[in-house]
């Protein structure tokens, strides 16, 4: 308990920790009545009369089977591993990530998505602008910086592992592509569960939030995914093939609108509500960020004082607040 | 570097233009300043400070030394900072070693004086033992754990606070028989004089971005830089020294709006650091 309150770096005055100590005990003694999870070196109870097969995370000691990681304890079959709670992003088929590219590559965009390894988009696994499907031809390669650049930040979904192992990606649909006007976060990937929406858009503030899957988090200003201004850039593509410099000036005029104050001032309370949710290590779900967001404009805390100790309290000791009506609702 | 898309570019010069930093901020915020005193126990002082995810720590270490021949009234005082390799991949190898002579040279203008010593934020002449014999010399060393923009301001910060947590031993000397031979110096364990910080300033980096000016620059908003100016403030709202990073020019009419935003903004830090130090010892003598 104490080195989470070191790791917060906060200056609390005496009442402030108190609180937030409270806070963060209950909080543990929750999640301890609540799952079953072990500790290093805990003996996973196993049946020794049927032949089982010791996964990743367990050991064998004294004829024992003991766990090497903190995590729960899963069986599949005759496997039992333990799946650790605190890991790198280990991506799954289906899952919605946030990359930045890094590389551009023949027919492919390399990106880094918090894995151990670089992900790979294909040329060919993703829509091109003017919507058409067809063959990717020589000229479309050529063409491949008009669609993304080095250092672009993208949303795309895991399509599958090839053999040896690397990362296909997939981004045929029109809400996956570039993302612009806003801000990447990174928080460690196990703080954002899978769901079936990873997208969302908040509508009273005109926010677009992507939680990806890889720990990536997209606080950006809201644009249509298919609505005309996509379009209208999509056209100013095409044509660039046609004739680039005057369209690098139409392009250039239609990203430089600026994000309105009113809006910014939304996009950043958002992003401080998702730093600091992280910083108190509390999973990251749209409800719960939108909680946060709707709690600091109602308590007027300034965009900046979102992330000051007095704040922090609170916001624990409402999580606390919300776990204790959850487990009544349930009981 | 930062590797940022022109759309997050966009975003970041939007944010200064319009006074809403990514992180919330206006534009002469500092981020939240975590202090601790007494980090390292060999050390005669030390501290940590934390500026967002920036993170230094400052050791100083007191030896005994003969003073310059031409200073024969003032003691020596060093400033060496290295970057961890575990603050930026960068870091690795000899990478790191570019901006750690541009720290320290920085440091030395700010905090040091002229070569002559005169004018020195730490009094230098508190340090002679014996005026032309014994002096004490001081090693600041920094390390930079963790980089994420405005290392300077940091620096300077946990170096103030490394010199008020400071403790230099007690000495009692005994000249020789004739003034030529080297006196006996008797260094006391128990006893430690504390050393006087109140003229030691505190470094402020105003970082320009297009047409506007930032204080506590994140590493993303200093890729975006077009010069930087570092200026050291002390107590009586003096400028104690100034450097500029980055190649743009600047108008000097710019320069002179700058320097009176740095000393506001520096008096605000000095205090804030002032209480930060006093509750980091006060919360030291609690453990």
């Amino acid at each position: 308990m104490t080195t989470m309150l070191r790791e917060l770096r906060l200056s609390l005055n005496q009442t402030q920790r108190v609180r937030l100590q409270s806070a963060l005990q209950r909080l543990q003694d929750m999640a301890s009545l609540a799952s079953a999870v072990t500790v290093v070196a805990d003996t996973i109870p196993v049946n020794h009369e049927d032949s089982i097969l010791k996964g990743h995370g367990t050991s064998d000691l004294n004829g024992e089977v003991v766990a090497t990681l903190c995590g729960v304890v899963e069986r599949v079959n005759k496997l039992v591993y333990v799946r650790a709670q605190r890991a790198r992003y280990k991506p799954e088929v289906g899952d919605i990530i946030v990359g930045r590219v890094i590389e551009i590559a023949p027919k492919r965009w390399r990106l880094e998505i918090n894995f151990s390894q670089d992900a790979v988009l294909m040329l060919s696994s993703m829509n091109l602008p003017d919507g058409i499907q067809r063959r990717r031809t020589a000229v479309d390669e050529l063409n491949m910086r008009s669609i993304f650049e080095e250092n672009d930040v993208i949303c795309a979904e895991v399509r599958g592992f090839q053999h040896d192992g690397s990362l296909h990606l997939q981004a045929r649909s029109q809400k996956y592509g570039k993302l612009e006007r806003g801000m990447l976060l990174t928080v460690p990937a196990y703080l954002v569960k899978r769901r079936k929406q990873h997208f969302h858009h908040l509508e009273n503030y005109g926010v677009d939030l992507i939680l990806g899957c890889n720990g990536f988090i997209w606080v950006g200003e809201h644009v249509n995914s298919n609505g005309e201004n996509d379009m209208m850039v999509d056209q100013e593509n095409r044509e660039g093939l046609v004739n680039k410099s005057e369209v690098g000036q139409a392009t250039y005029e239609v990203q430089e609108q600026i994000t309105p104050l009113e809006i910014r001032k939304h996009v950043c309370r958002v992003a401080n509500s998702v730093r600091l949710l992280c910083a108190l290590g509390f999973s990251l779900t749209v409800e719960v960020i939108v909680d946060t967001v709707e709690a600091s404009i109602s308590s007027n805390t300034d965009i900046k004082d979102i992330l000051a100790a007095e704040f922090y309290v609170q916001t624990a000791e409402r999580e606390v607040q919300r776990r204790v009506s959850l487990t009544r609702r349930k009981g | 570097m930062v590797g940022l898309s022109e759309g997050e570019k966009r975003f970041i010069r939007g944010g200064i233009a319009q006074d809403l930093r990514t992180d919330g901020r206006q534009r002469l915020h500092y981020r939240p300043i975590s202090v601790e005193t007494g980090v390292i126990p060999q050390a005669n002082g030390s501290a940590r400070v934390r500026l967002g995810a920036t993170d230094v720590i400052v050791s100083i270490k007191a030896e005994l030394g003969k003073p310059h021949p031409l200073q024969p009234d003032k003691g020596k005082v060093a400033i060496f900072i290295d970057c961890s390799p575990t603050a930026a991949p960068m870091f690795e190898g000899r990478g790191g070693e570019e901006l750690s002579t541009e720290l320290s040279f920085a440091l030395q203008r700010c905090l040091l004086g002229g070569r002559s010593g005169a004018g020195a934020g730490i009094d230098l002449s508190s340090l002679v033992i014996v005026e032309g014999k014994v002096c004490w010399d001081l090693y600041i060393d920094g390390l930079v754990v963790s980089s994420d923009g405005n290392l300077l301001d940091a620096l300077a910060a946990a170096i103030k606070v490394a010199l008020s947590n400071t403790g230099i031993p007690k000495v009692t000397v005994n000249l020789g028989a004739s003034p030529n031979d080297q006196p006996d110096v008797d260094v006391s364990d128990e006893e430690f004089l504390q050393f006087d910080t109140s003229g030691v300033p505190v470094v402020v980096t105003l970082t320009k971005v297009s047409r506007h000016y930032i204080v506590d620059a994140t590493s993303e908003e200093e890729s975006q830089m077009s010069s930087a100016v570092s200026i050291s403030v002390n107590r009586h709202g003096h400028i104690c020294g100034l450097t500029k990073r980055g190649g743009a020019g600047l108008d000097p009419s710019v320069i002179l709006d700058m320097i009176s935003v740095a000393k506001h903004v520096g008096e605000q830090l000095m205090s804030l650091l002032d209480s930060e130090i006093a509750a980091a010892e006060a919360s030291a003598e609690d453990q």
